[in-house]
């Protein structure tokens, strides 16, 4: 009842009457609604009295093939892909987890999972087996069962981390947050593995009092719950006296010995390891521990520390020694005979050291007198020394501190000049890089990018900044490159002569016509061919195709007058005529297939049955085709189908998976064997033969779909 | 963090990629014979050229794409780009410097303290995710900044962050 008010007058006493289907107002007498759409089941009688509901089951998950009305057949059941895709996941998670040994509940659970992902189409572009293992996986996490993901890659042989990246994202769009892993759950199942007897529970509540302490002690944080199992259970079976050696624990664990010799010497360094076994089933201790990989790098830290500041004393010492020794040469020279006049210009010995320094120092004097000179010199010397260690480590100071005005920031100013130049210029920028410095680079920043907006524009380039001579170090000359180029080709031969042989086998299938260019996949568009009869069309048709010259077209248009409509079966392969002549061409195929009382027709038929349903009809046309063009050929059916592209040397690589190579003789065989039968018979149209098998052809065009 | 700061936390950019077209198609064979610290790669269609001065690896294919990684800031990244053109002109190709843009910035941060990866997962739940099985680092997506952050139980933080398309230097 969809009306409850006339719309003409108002009142709202309508009639429904069922029968003819109206709905009709009592008051004015106006129709309201015409042809009420009824939902009631109707029943049909069928054959031998049955009486059957009239209607189709439609499933309630996608859109249905709507049912073909008239001649339409349900042939594959109506199944579309999405219940298909759900049916396969759901048998290949049955016999995944059936081999975990996974109850019911968790196999539907995945498979909840499952239908989940293929509605949010994430199966798009992942192999199937990695989504079932990862919705597999992620029942086990959830249900907390003491699966790895080790053991399902094992199952599939798929590398771990492959599956994990799977996992990780199926774990993020369906939004699942599984709990994280506790290594406790899998000290049962190993220590079953490895046979403790009796005494398994006892070892396994040790080992879990041990894998508690690891926690405690910060030994579990990003690290693989397996590789600390192993250890808790090593440690445990040796304290309840079973001696499993390190390679027995790995082989069910599965981690390397290394690892477990690792954290064996980890949790060596805590305190607990010093416990005898009453005490640590007695005692917990309070202490807890950093994590061993936190403490291993505060001990890099540590020794880098301490390694700085030895290279500062060196310096210190050093700095003193050379004092000492300069004291002591001071002295010396005094005592000695000093040389007067122009030699004592040749005695001053020039240190290398002197002449950096005095460049670094804006203060060396050097015009004092020759003879205070060297003690001036000496004692400048030690001065300067000492300021260059300030210096040096002003200089750290500096970058640091520059390096941390930069912190947030994006590109830092220019670093800090190092080198010879002057004291001044080092200690100068060091504050004005910390404090003014920022803002100043921000500001080239800003600028730089208004700048460089333009010049990326044009594609230019830039050449401030780029040192030319440089750059030409990076070119090799002639004689380099003739050595060069002879290394490399003989590092590359391998490669080098695959390619070779590579383009050798395109020419010579080039010359012999049989090139497929694979990775070519734009074909070229023919235009449809305009004929006003079927001969001219096939004619056209052969043109374009460029087929075998051996065809005798006049037989084809005898053909084609007395076979009627069964000529136009020639044109089926290309696509434009394919509707009209479908169903004649199909009938000349089956009526090859049914021609009973031939043992190699019923080979043919066969090899024929298996080519039709991966192969389009086409080739498997020009399959006959190509074996019977090349004896002679007679009229009635056997020019129809040679007239398909056929060429000369049958199909190498037909996609055909069930062929044998043996095909094309066996094709022989048959094709001669159906012209003898051709010549017997006198020509017979294809549609009085094909008179009774309607239904027999139309199953026949069902397979080929 | 300002920088004024006593304990002041070091974030350290280890790597810069970034990618820039030439706008012609070169000839890998001929670089590979005639620069000097070339690597040919003939089953992956590309040439590795290292350059010295910013230590910058970068991989040149034929259509003219070439990716420059190693660098540790964003301009010496683009210096960078420009010398590797500049030697590519050198050779003989008629290169054009064009459409420069970081992809890829890798920065790592030190904590002076440790951190519990699972407490901190389950904090920040959707957002992190650590499975200790896969990798020993939980990863915090950040995703207004396009940002992938590795938080390290040691307390090293290293923060992989994708420009993407918007920024052009």
């Amino acid at each position: 009842m969809t009306s409850r008010i006339c719309k003409n007058c108002g009142c709202s006493e309508i009639d429904l009457d069922q029968a003819r289907g109206n709905a009709v107002c009592t008051n004015c007498g106006s129709v309201l609604e015409d042809n009420i759409i009824v939902s009631e089941v109707q029943f049909v009688e069928g054959s031998g009295g049955i009486s059957s509901a009239v209607g189709q089951f439609v499933s309630a998950d996608g859109p249905v093939k709507a049912p073909v009305l008239g001649t339409g057949f349900h042939t594959s059941l109506g199944k579309e892909s999405r219940a298909q895709t759900l049916q396969n996941g759901k048998r290949q998670i049955h016999n995944l987890g059936s081999q975990l040994q996974l109850n019911q509940h968790c196999l539907d659970t995945a498979f909840n999972f499952f239908k989940m992902v293929v509605s949010k189409h994430l199966t798009r572009g992942r192999k199937m087996a990695h989504v079932i293992a990862a919705c597999l996986y992620l029942v086990c996490r959830t249900e907390g069962t003491p699966h790895m993901l080790l053991d399902l890659s094992d199952l599939l042989q798929v590398n771990v981390y492959i599956l994990g990246k799977t996992f990780l994202l199926l774990a993020r769009e369906l939004c699942i947050n599984s709990p994280a892993i506790d290594p406790c759950l899998y000290i049962p199942r190993f220590a079953h593995m490895l046979e403790f007897g009796e005494k398994t529970h006892e070892v396994s509540m040790t080992a879990l009092r041990l894998l508690q302490r690891m926690k405690r002690d910060w030994m579990h944080t990003g690290r693989r719950p397996s590789g600390l199992c192993g250890a808790a259970l090593l440690v445990a079976a040796r304290m309840h006296e079973f001696r499993r050696t390190v390679k027995d624990v790995i082989g069910v664990v599965k981690v390397c010995e290394a690892t477990l010799r690792k954290r064996l010497t980890e949790f060596e360094d805590t305190p607990t390891s010093q416990l005898t076994i009453d005490e640590f089933m007695r005692v917990d201790l309070e202490q807890e521990c950093d994590p061993p990989s936190f403490t291993a790098g505060q001990r890099k830290v540590k020794m880098q520390a301490l390694e700085q500041e030895l290279a500062k004393k060196l310096d210190e010492v050093q700095g003193e020694i050379s004092l000492y020794r300069d004291e002591i040469e001071t002295e010396l020279e005094n005592s000695r005979p000093k040389l007067r006049g122009i030699y004592a210009a040749y005695a001053k010995e020039i240190d290398p050291l002197d002449e950096v320094l005095s460049q670094a120092s804006c203060s060396s004097p050097r015009e004092v007198d020759p003879e205070e000179d060297e003690e001036l010199e000496a004692v400048a010397q030690h001065l300067n020394q000492d300021f260059l260690c300030q210096v040096i480590q002003g200089e750290q100071q500096g970058d640091e501190r520059g390096g941390e005005g930069v912190t947030e920031e994006a590109p830092p100013p220019h670093p800090p000049p190092r080198g010879g130049p002057s004291l001044a210029s080092i200690l100068g920028p060091l504050p004005s890089a910390a404090s003014l410095g920022l803002s100043e680079s921000i500001h080239e920043c800003i600028a730089e990018d208004k700048d460089s907006d333009g010049k990326s524009g044009s594609g230019e380039l830039d050449l401030d900044g780029i040192d030319d001579n440089e750059i030409e170090r990076y070119i090799l000359n002639d004689k380099e490159v003739r050595v060069k180029t002879a290394l490399w080709m003989k590092q590359n031969e391998e490669y080098l002569r695959e390619q070779k042989e590579k383009e050798e086998r395109i020419t010579k299938e080039k010359e012999q016509g049989t090139y497929k260019e694979k990775p070519k996949k734009t074909s070229k568009k023919r235009e449809p061919i305009r004929a006003s009869t079927a001969g001219e069309a096939i004619e056209k048709m052969l043109e374009q195709k460029k087929i075998s010259s051996k065809i005798n077209y006049d037989v084809l248009r005898d053909l084609n007058s007395k076979g009627g409509s069964g000529n136009s079966s020639p044109a089926q392969p290309t696509s434009t005529e394919e509707p009209p002549s479908g169903p004649p061409g199909r009938k000349r195929l089956t009526r090859r297939k049914k021609q009973p009382n031939k043992t190699n027709m019923g080979l043919a038929t066969t090899i024929m049955g298996k080519r039709l349903r991966p192969l389009i009809s086409s080739a498997t046309k020009k399959k006959r085709a190509a074996s019977q063009v090349t004896p002679n050929l007679t009229p009635a059916a056997t020019p129809v189908l040679p007239n398909l592209s056929s060429p000369p040397s049958p199909n190498p690589a037909p996609p055909g998976p069930t062929m044998v190579e043996s095909g094309p003789v066996a094709y022989d065989e048959v094709a001669e064997d159906e012209e003898e039968e051709e010549v017997e018979e006198p020509c017979v149209s294809a549609l009085q033969l094909l008179g009774g098998n309607e239904y027999g052809c139309e199953a026949e065009e069902e397979e080929v779909f | 963090m300002e920088p004024s700061n006593d304990v002041a936390l070091d974030i350290i950019i280890t790597n810069v990629v970034a990618v820039f077209r030439t706008r012609c198609h070169l000839n890998l064979r001929t670089i590979a014979l005639e620069g000097v610290n070339v690597i040919y790669k003939p089953e992956y269609g590309k040439v590795l050229m290292k350059l010295r001065k910013p230590r910058i690896t970068a991989s040149i294919w034929s259509s003219g794409k070439i990716i420059c990684t190693g660098a540790t800031s964003e301009d010496e990244a683009k210096q960078g780009a420009r010398r590797l053109a500049r030697t590519l002109q050198k050779l003989g190709f008629k290169v054009r410097f064009s459409e420069f843009k970081v992809v890829n910035v890798l920065a790592v941060c030190s904590m002076p303290f440790a951190i519990r990866l699972i407490d901190f997962t389950k904090n920040n739940r959707p957002i992190a995710s650590y499975e200790p099985e896969l990798h020993p680092a939980a990863t915090y997506r950040i995703k207004t900044l396009k940002a992938t952050v590795q938080v390290f139980s040691t307390g090293i933080i290293c923060s992989i962050q994708i420009t993407g398309i918007t920024k052009f230097l």
